[in-house]
């Protein structure tokens, strides 16, 4: 029987060791004009492998595999599907045939990926599908499951990278069948390919077997969950992101600031599908794992040396980073329950509250509640539970709930801006105070005292009125619109929490002056700030865009629409500044109801506000007339 | 104050330009005489795709013949104006290596000869700019003065680096509630005339060359911007009134280095090794997170510097210019399809304000 002398093996694993090298390591200094000289290089060594390999095969006349080169070519099947029967069926890799067919499996590999490198990817598909047929005569075993996956990934790689997803798809999900089956049949940590070519005192530990064996599979998740995430299949493009992450954690896999970030990324994929307990664990897994990071280097530190300060600036932008992924994740919380709660003008339905109430009553009485999703090593298990103890996942039903989501919120808040400050850090520090304001205008529907709501609905302004002020209006225009337009909104909502109060005390008499000022001056701060609004709008002569762009559509209309609203409720004893007030109020209602009319697409974007607006046209005129009637026989 | 608010809802405008053939100028399009596009009107371009040809629109198309003043007047021209008035400008430059990029903005040997027909748009842009701060200056009789200075920066992998101040290390961006953004520690030189200006972008470019040979750092991988901020001072009844703009000229990396981020289709992104793997996840989730749902969320993952740097020049209150250089020869027609759809995407580019309304209960 014609085989390898020894010495002609040890030249075999001598070129293997070399073309190793030459792509792993010598490749990285190749020069720009000369990109792949050593995978080129490397190329050969394999070509000649294969050579002997073939020799060795043709010289062997015992398993003579005649049929080869005759079989019909099967017609191409790229999608892979199932091969369900590579368990049960081949040759089994402890004979001559299936060692050897490993073998020269393997070098395709090798090459298919040495192809696939230089950018000749025809070729590199050719030697990959030449180790599917090699492999396709074998049986699954230890030896060589390693390389059934991996060539299944370089194809899932190939296909996505031609835009033909689904045959990618098709390769992946077979490697992932593949180890599963594996995984439950055998399990033993298998021989990795590059294994073949060395000499026995080389070969790997149990250990290093496994960990790139479980390595490749990670890698075959991960390029599932982009596979999924380009056919538009969300859900499961997350629950292979999860999978991933989980599998880095466990296999100890990972650069804890970097997995801590993916997680609370993640968990923002949940918190918009409205899965706060899944949110949550992303977000207490995140915390605890970018904890693994290390200390903070000291300010000192960092002045001693550009390391130390590098680190302390990554590691505290990213925990704050975190921290405002967590903001979030509080404010979603109580604004679904706010959107859950409210009736048809925005206030607590006390019906729907107990009705909540009961269906988590019910929910808590059967058992089995349990946690979709569940991240953790030995080591990190218990103190993400204790972080995840801190904030319900559920929907607060009334104000103690709410409130204590909008504490862990507020605290959140104060640990960003720690590095997210002001000087230095102008568009995240106002994103992080938006966000608190908005902590505030969602707790405020929680309580039921008017005075105090209205105290936090001016704690908002307090927080934003000033920075709007300060803002450069060329450089931060965007950002200084949405502060004008929810300082206005604010002002606006305060004048009508202060005319329920009013209206409240004041049944029967007329409200005192001290109550008139307090309204007018909300009245008019709100008229100004939805004003400043407007004006950003214009051209710098002060001309009124004659169409308005989509993103600023509806919030202008409203706008109008609110300007001409507030000049009608301002109080005032004098006849020529109540009919000011009443001309402008109209001069208002009627832009809404004439851009409409010119553009007719506009009208979907502010429905009530443009039917409201045509009956105020209507009306106004009348009331004017008689103010003007009353102040002429005044006269 | 300054309201600065745009009617014009075309703030970012696209201009192809294409280059003639090449002939032995030593570059790989070298003789290449099939053509892979014609040009078909002042804003449509054809491109000989199989199986049917395909027309892009853009907001000027020129053609071969076309001379570097009517690029300058139909690009910068109005930018420059615009920059008088208070407007911050931006004119990107991109395409492939060799299409003609720098003869575009620079001209033809890139330095000094001013009077040159075959100068580029800057040179031109700088020569019209103080041509017109000279005019308002006499017309205002001395009560209005203008300031000029300029820095020029280069990104390169996400880290930046002052062209005017080789020595120094990599500098940060930073924001200020009244500058806006900037480069932190970068060198800003005053500027007196268009010569003086055309100077500083001279040494700028200069460095930009040694740099790249002496720290390895390659100037087609790179962006490089110049700018020239703008700051007049009007003394009306004793009322100072101070108003600033910036000129920005970008010129980006060449386009045939950028398949690693924009041109990359379905690709999987690999993972050679776990760290990178763990980066590109990220990218994985956040296509996964919704944005149009209404859901307030934050991503943990930064703008590139250059994005950051130009924010205010894509969409708001800024004029913005792209100026995509395309090469018509076939062998480049993998190039410059994804130069023109570039292009076309450029245009989708908008910053919006996404206004906070609550929509519930307020009409009462």
């Amino acid at each position: 029987m014609a085989s390898l002398s020894s010495n002609e093996w040890k030249a075999v694993c001598a070129k293997f060791t070399n073309a190793q090298h030459l792509t792993d390591v010598e490749s990285r200094n190749d020069p720009e004009n000369d990109l792949f000289r050593s995978k080129y290089k490397a190329r050969e060594l394999l070509r000649e492998i294969y050579c002997s390999l073939k020799n060795f095969e043709e010289g062997d006349g015992e398993e003579h595999d005649g049929g080869e080169s005759s079989e019909p070519e099967p017609a191409e099947q790229p999608l892979d599907g199932g091969k369900e029967d590579s368990f049960s069926r081949g040759w089994s890799s402890d004979s001559r045939a299936g060692d050897r067919a490993a073998k020269l499996a393997a070098v395709d590999y090798y090459l298919g990926v040495n192809h696939v490198d230089t950018e000749e990817l025809s070729a590199g598909q050719e030697h990959l599908m030449n180790c599917m047929k090699h492999l396709d005569k074998c049986r699954v075993s230890s030896e060589n499951v390693s390389l059934f996956i991996h060539v299944r990934n370089q194809l899932g790689i190939l296909w996505a990278g031609r835009d033909e997803t689904e045959k990618a798809q098709g390769f992946l999900e077979t490697a992932e069948s593949i180890y599963k089956r594996y995984m439950k049949e055998n399990g033993s940590p298998p021989t990795d390919m590059s294994e073949y070519f060395c000499s026995e005192e080389n070969q790997l530990t149990h250990q290093e077997r496994t960990k790139k064996f479980e390595l490749a599979y990670t890698h075959t998740l991960y390029y599932l969950a982009q596979v999924y995430q380009y056919l538009g299949e969300n859900e499961r493009a997350a629950n292979y992101c999860y999978s991933t992450l989980q599998r880095q954690l466990q296999l100890k896999q990972f650069n804890p600031m970097e997995w801590a970030l993916n997680a609370a990324t993640l968990s923002q994929y949940y918190i918009t599908k409205g899965h706060y307990m899944e949110g949550r664990h992303c977000l207490a897994a995140a915390t605890v794992v970018s904890g693994l990071a290390g200390e903070v280097p000291s300010e000192a530190a960092a002045q001693e040396s550009e390391a130390e300060s590098d680190r302390r600036e990554q590691l505290r932008q990213k925990r704050s980073d975190i921290a405002r992924c967590w903001i979030k994740y509080c404010l979603n919380l109580l604004r679904d329950a706010k959107k859950l709660l409210e009736d048809n003008i925005g206030e607590l339905d006390t019906d729907r509250q107990d009705e909540l109430r009961r269906a988590r009553r019910r929910e808590e009485e059967e058992e089995g509640r349990k946690q979709t999703l569940l991240f953790g090593s030995e080591d990190t298990f218990d103190s993400i539970a204790s972080v995840e103890e801190k904030v319900s996942y559920l929907l607060p039903l009334d104000f103690t709930e709410a409130r204590g989501i909008f504490l862990v919120g507020q605290n959140y808040v104060n640990q960003a801006k720690e590095y997210f400050q002001m000087d230095g850090y102008v568009t995240d520090h106002i994103e992080i105070l938006q966000d608190h304001s908005a902590l505030f205008q969602a707790l405020a529907f929680f309580e039921e005292d008017v005075e105090r709501r209205c105290k936090m609905h001016k704690r908002r302004v307090d927080m934003l009125e000033p920075i709007c002020n300060d803002l450069n209006s060329q450089y931060y225009l965007l950002i200084r619109r949405q502060l004008m337009f929810e300082l206005a909104e604010t002002y606006n909502e305060m004048m009508d929490l202060k005319l329920t109060l009013a209206n409240r005390q004041a049944d029967s008499q007329s409200l005192d002056s001290h109550t008139i000022k307090k309204f007018n001056h909300l009245c008019s701060a709100s008229a100004k700030y939805f004003q400043m609004f407007l004006d950003s709008l214009c051209s710098p002569e002060g001309k009124c865009p004659e169409h308005l762009e989509e993103d600023v559509l509806r919030p202008a209309l409203v706008a109008r629409f609110r300007v001409a609203r507030l000049h009608g409720k301002l109080i005032s004893s004098s006849p020529p500044v109540q009919l000011d007030n009443l001309n402008r109020s109209l001069e208002n209602y009627k832009y809404v109801v004439q851009y409409c009319e010119a553009h007719p697409e506009a009208a979907a974007a502010a429905e009530t506000e443009l039917e409201l607006s045509r009956e105020m046209v209507g009306l106004l005129p009348l009331k004017i007339n008689r103010l003007k009637a009353r102040m002429a026989a005044n006269n | 104050s300054l309201l600065c608010g745009s009617s014009d809802s075309d703030s970012i405008k696209v201009f192809i330009r294409v280059r003639p053939l090449t002939h032995g100028t030593g570059l790989t399009t070298d003789g290449d005489q099939n053509l892979c596009l014609t040009v078909t009107s002042p804003n449509t371009i054809r491109l000989l795709s199989k199986p049917e040809p395909r027309t892009f629109t853009y907001d000027h198309v020129a053609d071969t013949d076309t001379s570097q003043d009517s690029v300058f007047n139909i690009v910068a021209k109005n930018i420059v104006e615009s920059c008088m008035n208070g407007y911050n400008g931006t004119i990107f430059a991109y395409g492939q290596t060799g299409s003609g990029k720098t003869f575009t903005m620079l001209g033809p040997s890139e330095l000094d000869n001013f009077t040159d027909e075959m100068r580029g748009v800057i040179p031109r842009s700088f020569e019209y700019l103080f041509f017109l701060i000279n005019r308002e200056v006499e017309k205002s009789t001395k009560s209005k003065s203008f300031l000029c200075k300029c820095s020029f920066i280069e990104i390169y992998n996400e880290q930046i680096y002052d062209l005017l101040d080789t020595a120094s290390a990599s500098l940060f961006l930073r924001e200020n509630i009244k500058k806006g953004v900037f480069v932190e520690g970068a060198v800003e030189k005053f500027v007196s005339s268009a010569a003086e200006a055309y100077q500083v972008l001279s040494m700028g470019w200069r460095n930009r060359r040694v740099a790249s040979t002496s720290m390895n750092r390659e100037s087609s991988r790179s962006h490089a911007v110049f700018t020239m901020t703008l700051e007049s001072k009007e003394t009306k009844n004793e009322v100072v009134n101070i108003r600033t703009s910036q000129l920005n000229l970008v010129d980006l990396a060449g386009s045939e280095r950028q398949r690693d981020t924009h041109t990359e289709g379905s690709r999987l992104k690999e993972a050679s090794s776990i760290n990178r793997s763990l980066m590109c996840l990220g990218q994985v989730i956040m296509a996964l997170v919704d944005v149009s749902n209404g859901k307030n969320r934050h991503i943990c993952y930064r703008d590139s510097k250059l994005t950051f740097l130009l924010r205010d020049s894509l969409g708001g209150n800024a004029k913005t210019y792209i100026i995509a250089n395309v090469h018509p020869g076939s062998k480049c027609f993998g190039e410059t399809l994804s130069t023109l759809h570039f292009a076309q995407r450029a245009k989708l580019i908008k910053n919006k304000a996404v206004i906070n309304e609550d929509t519930q209960g307020n009409v009462r």
